[in-house]
């Protein structure tokens, strides 16, 4: 019988296993849900802020059969509000986000500062990590890390970003630049405080968005620099990206990450033909798993398996208000799926 | 030498299309000192120039930052030409609409996609922007006396406040004087209907076209 991280990692070298895991990351991709916040009684704002009730918040989410990994933190703000964006923490049912913006365009590249990523709540991340890693062998702890366009576009009114990309292509590179590199530090200290695989969401870096080339120029190449970064020290990488991928196969298979997790409107039929060396994870629709029956959700959860995925994964982050029964539900079907094969 | 009409609308045209603002800044200034009619160069090149990127869009050949610049050429242009279009076009009565993003979501990308299209379709559009208190909806469309109130969430979490906004609308008795669309990533028209909107829309383009048979425009 494979652990939890023994199955994970194999599945990311490409190896068989008995059956997909069934795993939700952390970060942008958030697991935790408000009845699971309720049950410990803690605040949630208190866990973005504190590395103990992290860990258990994070270790809470395998412990009641959710998912089959630990991962911290459960936002995606750690890294803009560590470049001096302010962020509002939300409550028990609402995800901090950004609140002002720290730059007003791409020009300001060479005054973002030099980030410390051992104060402030990048130290609460690597702390927690530390503790999970304490605890238990079993269960493959991720370290998160907001993609460098989703970084950037925190850091600046978007539209104003997106703009820049092509009216001021030199300094949105030098901005990315900038910002990757900081990630990376981010990256490689979550390494060191014992994270088992990095994960990185780059919601804001979608092939709808940028279209196939500002695509190529601007999310591959800095998502493959971080990629690169924990490549070279043993540790596989997932990327999730947002929105369609119709127009943007080709450059999406660019990314050299292990695994490749991906949004509820992609067909997984159709992802499987594009990508078919990759190792793909998801999607299962957030808004069903919020608003819908345990019994859609094993529905939806048998098709993801029907279809080829390598990893269950929800398709997003979970929606605070999802039930834990409609969570539950996917990692149960996953294991009769198994159970099935057996008889 | 003056350059003909139709040569300058062209350029007008393409110059959005293209994304070339310096074009469309010279064109504008070329059209107006030849004296031709500025409401013509409005439709007939500026706006003529974003329809014609709408349809790309919709086509998936352009993409969300293709529109936003084609939306900056569109409007370089427009501050050149309003100025100088006849009073009677200018005091016209254009169909009103509130747009924003619903209280605690900050993304609004579609948001801004889909006030664009609207604008460039003839509409006076309010922009209350994101993270939007769901009673400021409500009082601007008040204010305004709007035909229409665009709400936009791209999450779970916020959707329920789309709602509220209804509701406070109802509370309001103004309810029936407007039109409620909405959309975003996990809205659908099963929830459109649950919350008793009167349309969803998948993109901007598609809201374009709900709201011009909604209000019966033609």
């Amino acid at each position: 019988m494979l652990t939890k991280k023994q199955r994970l990692f194999k599945v990311l070298e490409g190896t068989d296993v008995d059956r997909p895991p069934c795993i939700c990351p952390g970060g942008m991709m958030n697991m935790v849900t408000e009845e699971l916040i309720d049950q410990r009684g803690i605040n949630f704002t208190d866990a973005h802020h504190d590395p103990e009730l992290m860990a258990d918040l994070a270790e809470s989410v395998v412990v009641s059969g959710c998912f089959e990994n630990y991962g911290v933190p459960f936002c995606m703000t750690v890294e803009a509000e560590g470049f001096g964006a302010e962020v509002v923490y939300g409550s028990n049912s609402v995800e901090p986000h950004v609140a002002t913006y720290l730059n007003r365009s791409v020009t300001e590249w060479s005054d973002l500062p030099k980030v410390d990523h051992e104060t402030g709540r990048s130290a609460v991340v690597l702390e927690a990590i530390k503790r999970l890693k304490g605890r238990n062998m079993q269960v493959p702890i991720v370290g998160n890390i907001t993609g460098p366009i989703s970084t950037a576009s925190s850091l600046m009114e978007p539209v104003d970003f997106y703009k820049e990309l092509r009216k001021k292509n030199a300094d949105a590179h030098a901005y990315m630049a900038k910002v990757t590199e900081s990630l990376m530090d981010f990256l490689l200290l979550q390494i060191e405080a014992g994270a088992d695989i990095i994960a990185i969401s780059d919601p804001s870096g979608t092939g709808e968005i940028l279209g196939p080339k500002l695509f190529s120029e601007f999310a591959v190449p800095y998502l493959n620099q971080l990629i690169d970064c924990a490549s070279e020290r043993g540790i596989p990488t997932i990327v999730h990206i947002c929105g369609q991928m119709k127009k943007v196969y080709k450059e999406v298979d660019c990314i050299k990450s292990h695994a490749l997790s991906f949004d509820a409107m992609v067909n997984m039929k159709e992802a499987r033909l594009n990508l078919p060396n990759r190792c793909i994870m998801g999607n299962l629709s957030t808004y069903t798993l919020e608003f819908g029956s345990p019994e859609k959700i094993k529905g939806l959860t048998t098709q993801c398996l029907n279809q080829g995925v390598d990893i269950v994964a929800p398709a997003c982050g979970l929606g605070m208000r999802s039930p834990l029964e409609n969570v539950q539900a996917v990692l149960k079907t996953v294991k009769e799926g198994l159970a099935d094969d057996n008889n | 030498m003056t350059q003909a009409k139709d040569e300058l609308l062209k350029k007008l045209s393409d110059g959005v299309l293209e994304m070339e603002e310096d074009i469309v800044i010279e064109s504008a200034n070329a059209y107006l000192e030849a004296g031709y009619p500025v409401l013509d160069g409005v439709l007939h090149g500026l706006v003529d120039g974003m329809n014609r990127a709408s349809v790309l869009f919709d086509e998936e050949e352009y993409f969300v930052t293709d529109v936003l610049l084609c939306s900056d050429a569109m409007y370089e242009g427009l501050n050149i030409l309003r100025p100088h279009l006849p009073a009677e076009e200018v005091e016209k009565e254009k169909p009103k609409g509130v747009i924003g993003v619903v209280e605690g979501d900050t993304h609004d990308i579609g948001k801004n996609l889909v006030k664009i299209m609207l604008e460039t379709a003839g509409f006076e559009m309010h922009d209350l922007g994101r993270d939007v208190p769901l009673q400021s909806f409500v009082n601007k469309a008040k204010e305004v006396n709007a035909d229409l109130v665009c709400l936009s969430t791209l999450m779970t979490t916020t959707m329920g406040g789309m709602e509220t906004v209804i509701n406070l609308l109802k509370d309001e008795g103004i309810r029936e004087n407007m039109k409620v669309i909405v959309g975003g990533g996990p809205i659908s028209q099963k929830f459109a209907d649950m919350i008793g909107a009167d349309g969803y829309s998948v993109n901007a383009v598609e809201a374009v076209k709900l709201s011009k048979s909604l209000l019966s425009l033609a």
